[in-house]
């Protein structure tokens, strides 16, 4: 983990090794950003699994990508905004995810396939952007 | 992190976060597990869809033999992730009190 920028203006970013052992830093990271807001233990748990759904999609479908991928917080207006980039990309917009048919039997259900799907219902907005090679994924949701 | 273990009365215990790191530790422990068990989350903040998964495999394996798994004392944030991934059809499942 490597800070990249500090807290200026209400925004801090912070690099996280390409892994799934690194949620823990992320979740800390989080933590410690929300804990001067006055937020909700409910904005924490829907934070932290956006965040893990993303950065964890990154890892799995980016492995030869370059060491770091980067989270930013922000607060704007009233909104948590929460930004990943990943570089050295192939274009997947998770906006455009299939939907899940949540009402399926057991015996026809799988693991797997759900992330994208529970993000888009803990987060009130989700950007995809696509650039250079560059992917940034961006959310918000209400601390009011 | 993820704790988990048999508790006192047979049931398992699981405490902390079952995310992407820990999935795996969780489903060596689940795959020990036969017939029919009680699954106390009261100690549990977070579940991922990598926990999800985790859950559902375990699911799958202990209804195919007859048996199944019960969720207790699951805290709202939790039970939402749940109703939305419909799992709160797949799972019996006790909301945690208060």
């Amino acid at each position: 983990m490597r800070q990249v920028s500090g807290r200026a203006g209400g925004r801090v970013e912070k690099e996280f090794r390409r892994t799934f052992d690194s949620l823990d830093e992320i979740f800390q990271f989080i933590e410690s950003f929300l804990q001067t807001e006055s937020s909700s233990p409910g904005l924490l748990h829907d934070v932290n699994f956006a965040v893990e759904e993303l950065f964890t999609n990154m890892v799995k479908y980016n492995p030869s990508g370059p060491p770091d991928i980067a989270l930013g917080l922000s607060v704007e207006d009233g909104d948590l905004s929460v930004s990943l980039t990943d570089r050295e990309t192939e274009p997947f917009d998770v906006t455009q995810a299939p939907p899940v048919d949540i009402h399926r039997p057991i015996e026809e259900r799988k693991p797997g396939g759900l992330g994208l799907h529970l993000v888009k219902k803990v987060v009130d907005s989700l950007e995809y952007r696509h650039a250079r090679g560059t992917t940034t994924i961006k959310f918000s949701k209400s601390l009011r | 992190m993820l704790e988990i273990g048999v508790g006192e009365q047979g049931e398992i215990v699981v405490t902390g976060r079952l995310d992407a790191a820990q999935s795996e530790n969780a489903q060596q422990f689940l795959d020990t597990i036969a017939g029919s068990a009680v699954l106390d989350c009261a100690g549990l903040d977070y579940v991922s869809s990598a926990g999800l998964g985790v859950l559902l495999k375990t699911q799958k394996r202990l209804m195919e033999a007859g048996g199944g798994l019960k969720l207790i004392n699951v805290n709202p944030h939790i039970h939402n992730i749940f109703r939305y991934s419909g799992f709160d059809h797949i799972f019996e499942i006790e909301p945690a009190s208060g």
